[in-house]
């Protein structure tokens, strides 16, 4: 048993054992190639001791490598070609030292030294084909997964979409084949069938149809990252947690190869993760409402640094957009200010005006922003007469009336405003009877009128106090 | 020695000492110029960035160190109010019911809890202790909270509730500045001085980053946790009072009046000015700006510091009293600062240090007496924020630096003689609320008895990198450049708790 580990530590020394070798003979190669010029020809009595390194060096790496492809981890033909490669590698090294001893002819030894070459270069081939996969270096010319990129591509509809077919089997195809599938079969499991599945490796069943606590294929995806056993090796892609979520899910339901994803039964907590691997999923969550989708060119310099010096706040509402939000928390809303808007108003999206002086004079200038998403008008002197200037502003979303003199009735006056989110009425003139008629104007708001309580109780005063010693 | 020997010995020696003084730094510049200009060299090859797609600007402006900036990314906050009760309130007196835990009441504590681990006082074999409190589940999340948070139990559909925080600092101090710094030792940068260096504030006349405290002492990493570290010391938090001058030595003093002050703070500046033409030196830009700024803030910060004025209302709603320090003021003092443009508002409430060896210290008196003095304005702060529409951009988050033990805690091996439980690491309660947080929610889940994390992990790092993430920063990108690398607030780790944000 020791003895078989033994062997087992040895053979895992193999990868780095090879480059010993491939070094030293490369290094003998070069210097028999360049000896010829005469500027190098000092190198010569160097050239057969490095083919003899060499070749020991090679004698080591094929047994070292002979014990690693006991290991059954590896796909038997790509070892066996490796294996002869190798082999072949370590006797034409030894040919070449003789060779050289035997001080034949130096056009021969040229053409020894690039045999030898190519011996070196096809075994490091068939070997890198073996621990990295055999489309490591074409994958790498191919369009490349975007780093971080869900492994399973996206499907146009989730629902008409395989489960197998089309998203489990990709999934582990990108994060688990590499070292389970046909070339390589670590810990002697393959996932690439579901028989293969069934059938599971060292550790037993990878795959038990409708318990996945019970597959040892989740049980290792669930283990806590920093555990030896957890899978894939933690230096590898992990599986995000819809994938995860996806893996089990298929598992509980019967882990069929041939059903649709609606054929399956869908919880409500799967139902969001299947959504997620739809296309343009992605691009749907990432999306921010409150800054416009449509570009928009960038604003007047020196519009911006005359508002900067009468004290207003004027910045990109990301570094990268030219969008602009603007606010006037230590700056007076004068008309002069307002007006040097004016010409951003195509890129102004946010305006706060909170706690100012703004008045209905104002807001005529501020119809004309029709970009703007988000206007903060508390505590300002606003009436329903500047109000309504909002009307055309089709895109406003979050309107803050907060301790103005807005009524119901100058707030109807924008009902033709769909795309708005949220309306704060704390503490202005609009009364909460309104509140039916204007939830019907606008469907998508949430409506709040504020003025909430928190009602002091005889707790909330008293102090706990330590019983009395007995 | 005759008097002209001594005379001429000292001349001699004055002259030695003069031409010493004449090697100047300039003189040191000049004979090691290849030296420095290697070095410089290599900082100039390395500012080429080979190979390295982002760099990462350093985004400090000495002359305007405050002024706002726009985050990176979109971020749904604009600012945080960091509720941090120091001492580490019980998870599960709180937040984390646990019926199975009530079961064991009064047992010994299995010896597969025990194996391996350390405790702050824990030794030998404590008993388990069932929750000091009654609870129930509220709203339409059915939430549970237990009755010694009744009114922030009406708030829970508001909240996001992380459940397994795990931590691996087990003293007060350590743990604080992990959470706050990213850093369990000192000399780290604190999240509000982060959030100021990359955000600046919206207010010029109000520092960007203001701290509050209460509860009658410190919290024990002392006022590290609101340190600039390695960045720019503009950066560091401002400590405000509650209780007589918002910050020390605001008022001029007797007799000065408004115009001497302006005139010698011009005089000030102007003769930093010249020290700048002289001599290039950035911080000399910011000590004019810091000047100009103090003598701004003089008269904003008592008027946004005044609660005095604020309706009766509202002192009904938080339960504040002007003119004392509590943390109900701080409260409503957090709410104002937020509404007046300031970036980051921390409070730290000291006194949650439940292990049972005082009645103070105890889960039956001292930690109810907490609540009390804090479930009320806090509740008031996310319903004031959300009736002013600004709950939305403001993230709220509430929690302290560990959690406690599912044991009774047995100091030194004798039972405490009160109720207590010691500091524990490996899962506790926080939530976070508004900013783009999700409503209503919870995260993550303890076993049985509360003792560790099921499932939904999270540690100090995963935190930071939200509330950066809230704010609209990468947390990975966010680095500044100090000791030849570039650091980060969480370091080499962190993940965004994706699950928590709407």
């Amino acid at each position: 048993m020791i003895l078989l580990s033994i062997s087992d530590l040895i053979g895992r020394f193999h990868p780095i054992l090879v480059h010993l070798p491939i070094g030293i003979l490369l290094l003998g190669c070069l210097f028999q190639l360049i000896s010829r010029y005469p500027k190098f020809s000092g190198l010569k009595p160097a050239i057969p001791l490095t083919y003899l390194l060499g070749f020991l060096g090679a004698v080591c790496s094929c047994i070292s490598g002979y014990l690693l492809s006991q290991s059954g981890d590896y796909d038997a033909g790509l070892v066996d070609v490796h294996q002869w490669l190798g082999i072949g590698t370590a006797a034409f090294s030894l040919f070449s030292y003789l060779m050289i001893q035997k001080a034949v002819r130096e056009m021969f030894l040229n053409v020894t030294a690039a045999v030898l070459l190519m011996l070196i270069t096809l075994t490091g081939h068939y070997g890198g084909s073996l621990t990295h996969g055999s489309d490591y270096l074409t994958a790498a010319l191919g369009d490349a997964p975007e780093k971080g990129a869900s492994a399973i591509p996206p499907v146009v509809n989730v629902q008409q979409a395989m489960v197998y077919t089309h998203m489990v089997q990709p999934l582990l195809k990108n994060r688990c084949y590499s070292c389970h599938g046909a070339e390589k079969q670590k810990g002697k499991l393959r996932l690439d069938s579901r028989e293969f599945m069934l059938k599971g490796g060292e550790e037993g069943k990878a795959l038990i149809p409708g318990s996945p606590e019970e597959s040892a294929l989740i049980k290792r995806l669930l283990l806590p990252i920093s555990n030896e056993d957890h899978m894939p090796p933690k230096e590898k892609p992990q599986l995000s947690a819809q994938e995860l979520a996806l893996l089990e899910w298929w598992i509980k339901e019967g882990a069929d190869l041939n059903k649709k994803v609606q054929d399956l039964k869908q919880t409500e907590k799967i139902k969001p993760v299947l959504l997620s691997f739809q296309t343009g999923a992605k691009k749907e969550a990432g999306k921010v409402l409150e800054i416009p989708v449509k570009e928009v060119g960038k604003a007047d310099a020196k519009v911006i640094a005359d508002l900067k010096a009468a004290g207003v706040v004027v910045i990109p509402v990301t570094g990268n957009s030219n969008y602009l939000s603007v606010s006037f928390v230590t700056a007076r809303p004068s008309l002069s200010s307002l007006t040097l808007l004016k010409s951003l108003n195509e890129q102004l999206i946010w305006l706060n005006l909170a706690n100012t002086d703004l008045g209905d004079k104002g807001m005529e200038i501020i119809a004309g922003f029709k970009n703007l998403v988000r206007i903060n008008l508390t505590q300002t002197q606003i009436t329903d007469q500047g109000l309504v200037q909002l009307k055309s502003i089709n895109t406003l979303q979050y309107l803050n009336l907060t301790g103005t003199k807005i009524t119901g009735k100058g707030l109807l006056a924008l009902k033709g405003l769909k795309e708005i989110q949220q309306i704060y009425l704390y503490q202005s003139a609009v009364n909460k009877q309104d509140e039916q008629r204007l939830k019907k104007e606008f469907p998508k708001a949430i409506l709040d009128f504020g003025g909430y309580q928190v009602p002091t109780t005889a707790k909330d005063t008293t102090e706990v106090k330590p019983a009395a010693a007995s | 020695m005759t008097r002209d020997e001594l005379n001429a010995h000292r001349l001699v020696k004055e002259a030695k000492e003069t031409e010493l003084r004449s090697f100047t730094r300039r003189h040191f510049l000049k004979e090691s110029a290849m030296g420095l200009g290697a070095i410089a060299m290599g900082s100039l090859l390395g500012s080429c960035n080979f190979g390295a797609k982002t760099n990462n600007p350093v985004l400090y402006d000495p002359a305007h160190p405050l002024l706002p900036k726009s985050p990176p990314y979109f971020g749904k906050a604009k600012s945080v109010i960091y509720l941090h009760m120091a001492g580490a309130p019980s998870q599960l007196e709180l937040f984390d019911y646990k019926p199975e835990l009530m079961k064991m009441d009064g047992q010994d504590c299995p010896p597969s809890l025990l194996a391996g681990k350390k405790f702050a006082f824990i030794t030998g074999v404590p008993k388990m202790l069932g929750a000091q409190a009654q609870f129930a589940q509220h709203g339409q999340s059915r939430a549970w909270v237990s009755d010694n948070m009744p009114h922030f139990s009406t708030m829970v559909d508001e909240v996001s509730f992380l459940k397994a925080v795990s931590t691996d600092q087990f003293n007060h101090a350590p743990a604080q500045l992990l959470i706050h710094t990213g850093s369990a030792r000192l000399g780290r940068p604190s999240i509000g001085s982060w959030a100021t260096y990359g955000l600046g504030t919206e207010n010029q006349n109000l520092p960007g980053y203001v701290v509050l405290t209460s509860g009658g002492s410190f919290p024990d990493a002392g006022k590290s946790i609101w340190g600039s570290g390695f960045l720019p010391s503009v950066y560091q938090g401002v400590q405000c009072r509650s209780e007589g001058d918002p910050v020390l030595f605001i008022k001029d003093p007797h007799g000065m009046s408004r115009d001497l002050r302006k005139a010698s703070i011009d005089a000030i500046n102007a003769s930093n000015e010249l020290e700048y033409a002289n001599y290039n030196d950035p911080e000399i830009l910011s000590r004019i700006s810091q000047y100009e700024m103090a003598y701004r803030m003089q008269i904003s910060a008592p008027e946004v510091m005044n609660i005095n004025d604020e309706p009766a209302y509202i002192h009904e709603m938080y339960g504040t009293q002007p003119g004392k320090s509590s943390f109900a003021n701080n409260v409503l003092l957090a709410r104002k600062l937020v509404e007046k443009g300031v970036r980051f508002v921390q409070l730290f409430d000291w006194g949650w240090d439940a292990h049972g060896d005082g009645p103070n210290n105890s889960l039956n008196i001292g930690l109810k007496n907490k609540c009390r003095s804090t479930d009320k304005p806090i509740t008031a702060l996310l319903l004031d924020l959300k009736q002013r529409g600004l709950l939305d951009e403001t993230l709220v988050v509430w929690g302290g630096e560990f959690g406690r033990t599912p044991m009774m805690e047995n100091r030194n091996g004798i039972q405490n003689p009160y109720n207590g439980r010691d500091h524990h690491t490996e899962a506790f309660t926080m939530w976070m609320a508004g900013g783009g947080i999700k409503k209503g929610f919870t995260h993550g889940e303890t076993d049985e008895i509360g003792y560790s994390a099921l499932s939904g992990k999270v540690d100090p790092f995963d935190i930071q990198a939200t509330i950066l993430n809230q704010l609209g920063f990468n947390h990975e990108q966010f680095t500044y450049p100090f000791q030849g690398r570039p650091f980060r607030l969480t370091d080499v780790s962190g993940k965004v708790i994706q699950d928590i944000v709407a």
